[in-house]
């Protein structure tokens, strides 16, 4: 129904800190994840802490452990009513920022037009490199005006030496093409993690995704992914977000009915809109391999078309011509015009608060 | 009016500015912007600094004279609601003023201090853990964290680890100097006081070293235990005066200019010489030099707004400023002269290099 970039940081009346999660948003509202939330408002146990422009701000983290997050997530419905969104089209429930309740916007576009006008004298150790990765970006052949900054770098609430760059595209296209050019270009302060470096993370930072990987498969899903390397050693991450007018899927024109958790298989067909939130793999010969003991009964006659992910570890994980396996919330999806298909979901708020945590994936046959 | 000193004002408009007085006019907050966006004036003579998505200029008062006198023109272009014409000064000085309905946000020193202390120990960053324990060390003085403010960068959450400074503030003016008291012999392994060469750096920058003799301001400045590092961190504690006890209200006196000068007098009171505006209470002001109009002029008290000349000088000390003389004419009582230090138009001028108060030899 309406289009905001997805990435963008707002802030909201009430002191929340959050940052849009979709590109496309029900009227009058914002698709956000909260990412600070004022202690007093909601105390945080098993939740980080941070000091912010002069509160202290809850971290919201959808990995906190999930018998915390539970509480957490019910308290804040209940104190924070106004920023949740119970959707009817997908019989889900999403975080909101309604649009009376907006602060400021802060602009990741103009933001980087704004540093890149500061003379390099002026500029500290982190804000440099900023700078020279963004200048690296553009030799792709994406103009300056096509890229932005977010979180830690826009608000200059970075640590250098610890806070990553986060840098959006602007455009699919665009992203494709840096992605594409990231593939083989060279740069003296470029690096990209090694096998062992992933293998090293991997063993490190063991997440719930990653339990359906093995060791290699995990390093061979990653390596290929050009979406968040090293600069000057601090870590970059690459968001690209859809302009307006290519959004791969609009507000309100389809329906959703969800029918349970499932493991499924297909063969990608389209990989376009694999870099942004949400990502979409367009899918055939798509056959359900695992109930998880759900009852669940579909039309045989209708195709599984589409993977959709909300989760950052899951885009660009598939390519054109490869099978897949994933686990999500299956889908019945009808449009307003058109043939009903199904859909499966990965990384809807709500799978954060159940056993779909650790059951969703997407793996590829690679 | 009252408003604290040393908080922090975000305006509509995007200006980052520190409240400057702690006493101010009616509907405005006396203010120094500190950060200034560049859409409107931009200056390559101030520096750039890059905060909150917004290339922004840092207002640096010690430029050349005449880059800072045409940026200032150019501000007062760009931002006239800005620009404070007082009702209270004749010939008036510059102030810079946020009407109320311009603020965005206020930062408050205390508040922010007390969600710091209140964060659990290990979501404290290397700095904010620094900050947090030099507070508690300071609570040893007997002062509680309702004594205590933070403020700039730290408040912010926009500092830099190992390179940001702590401001700390202390709220009400007994506090502080008890805080003194206690820090003249206070021991602390990460506590250290600044070394005669660091002071000899210090003396060197801006104009210290064309006013000052080298022996005893450095002497004079480390007698301050409002300065110094713990855990190698450079911290500076603020005194702001509390609502009932700022050492004057504005509007209830009136000020002539008369001219500037020069006068030596002693130090009678220096309570109030830890706040801005800091002042000094003196006796038997002698007139040195200047203006003609001010020469058998009884001078009462030494005003000065930078904090350079905080805890300077001590009672029956011997010293010498240099400033803009005033005429005060308050409501009630007898009218008396004030000599004043760093109204924000003395940067503009020749003035900038030639105000100052220093301690007299004996």
């Amino acid at each position: 129904m309406a289009h905001f970039y997805e990435s963008i940081l707002i802030d909201t009346v009430d002191g929340l800190h959050c940052k849009s999660y979709s590109n496309e948003h029900p009227e009058g509202y914002i698709i956000v994840k909260p990412k600070y939330i004022p202690k007093n408002i909601l105390e945080g146990e098993g939740l980080k802490y941070r000091f912010l422009f002069e509160k202290c701000l809850v971290r919201f983290n959808l990995f906190a452990k999930k018998e915390k997050l539970l509480i957490y997530i019910n308290q804040f419905k209940k104190k924070l009513p106004d920023y949740i969104y119970n959707c009817k089209d997908t019989k889900n429930w999403f975080f909101v920022v309604p649009k009376e309740k907006i602060k400021t916007i802060h602009d990741s576009r103009k933001g980087l037009q704004e540093l890149i006008q500061i003379p390099k004298k002026d500029l500290d150790e982190y804000l440099t490199l900023v700078v020279e990765l963004v200048e690296f970006l553009t030799r792709s052949g994406v103009s300056m005006n096509n890229l932005g900054i977010t979180h830690s770098t826009l608000m200059s609430n970075y640590t250098p030496g610890k806070s990553d760059i986060d840098i959006i595209i602007y455009g699919k296209d665009n992203g494709w093409k840096i992605l594409d050019y990231l593939k083989a270009a060279k740069h003296k302060k470029l690096h990209w993690k090694t096998d062992e470096e992933w293998i090293e993370y991997y063993k490190e930072h063991k997440t719930s995704e990653s339990l359906h990987f093995s060791e290699g498969e995990y390093v061979k899903h990653m390596k290929r992914k050009r979406y968040e390397g090293m600069f000057g050693g601090t870590v970059f991450t690459l968001f690209t977000v859809e302009e307006p007018n290519e959004t791969w899927f609009k507000w309100g024109e389809e329906k959703y009915d969800p029918i349970g958790t499932a493991t499924i298989t297909g063969t990608v067909i389209d990989h376009y809109n694999s870099h942004v939130r949400p990502a979409c793999y367009y899918i055939t010969n798509g056959k359900i391999v695992d109930k998880h003991g759900e009852d669940i009964k579909i039309d045989n006659s209708l195709e599984i078309k589409k993977v959709v992910t909300f989760s950052i570890p899951f885009v660009q994980q598939a390519l054109k011509g490869e099978e897949i396996t994933a686990c999500g919330l299956l889908e019945l999806a009808t449009p307003k015009s058109g043939d009903k298909y199904y859909r499966l979901v990965i990384g809807y708020f709500d799978a954060y608060l159940t056993d779909r945590r650790e059951m969703e994936f997407i793996k590829s046959n690679i | 009016m009252h408003f604290y000193e040393s908080s922090i004002i975000t305006t509509t408009d995007g200006l980052y500015c520190q409240v400057y007085s702690n006493e101010h006019p009616h509907g405005k907050i006396l203010v120094k912007p500190k950060y200034i966006p560049t859409n409107k004036i931009s200056s390559n003579d101030l520096p750039f600094r890059f905060i909150s998505g917004r290339k922004m200029n840092r207002l640096n008062l010690w430029i050349d004279p005449d880059k800072l006198k045409e940026y200032i023109f150019a501000f007062s272009k760009a931002y006239p609601n800005y620009v404070y014409k007082s009702t209270v000064h004749s010939n008036g000085p510059l102030f810079f003023a946020i009407p109320k309905d311009c603020i965005e946000r206020t930062y408050s020193p205390k508040e922010g201090l007390s969600d710091l202390m209140n964060m659990p120990k290990k979501d404290l960053d290397e700095h904010l853990e620094t900050v947090s324990e030099l507070i508690k060390f300071l609570f040893e003085s007997g002062l509680e964290l309702n004594d205590f403010g933070i403020t700039y960068s730290t408040l912010m959450g926009h500092y830099s680890p190992n390179i940001s400074d702590i401001n700390i503030v202390v709220y009400g003016k007994d506090k502080f100097w008890k805080l003194m008291k206690y820090l003249q012999n206070a021991k602390h392994k990460d506590l250290r006081w600044k070394t005669y060469e660091e002071w000899e750096k210090f003396y060197k920058k801006r104009n210290r070293h064309m006013i000052h003799k080298k022996g005893i301001y450095i002497e004079n400045m480390y007698r301050k235990k409002s300065e110094g590092f713990f855990r190698e961190t450079l911290f500076i504690i603020f005194a702001v005066e509390n609502p009932d006890e700022t050492w004057f209200k504005w509007g209830e006196e009136k000020y002539n200019h008369i001219g500037v000068a020069k006068f030596e007098g002693i130090v009678t009171d220096n309570k109030n010489s830890i706040v801005r505006p800091g002042c000094y209470k003196i006796t038997n002001s002698k007139f040195m030099s200047g203006n003609e109009k001010c020469k058998n002029l009884p001078i009462k008290k030494i005003v000065f707004y930078s904090r350079d000349y905080c805890m300077l000088a001590y009672p029956n000390e011997k010293i010498e400023a240099s400033g803009v003389i005033e005429e005060v004419i308050p409501n009630e009582g007898e009218r008396y002269y004030r000599l004043v230090i760093g109204y924000l138009d003395s940067y503009l001028s020749e003035r900038r290099d030639e105000e100052y108060i220093k301690v007299l030899e004996d």
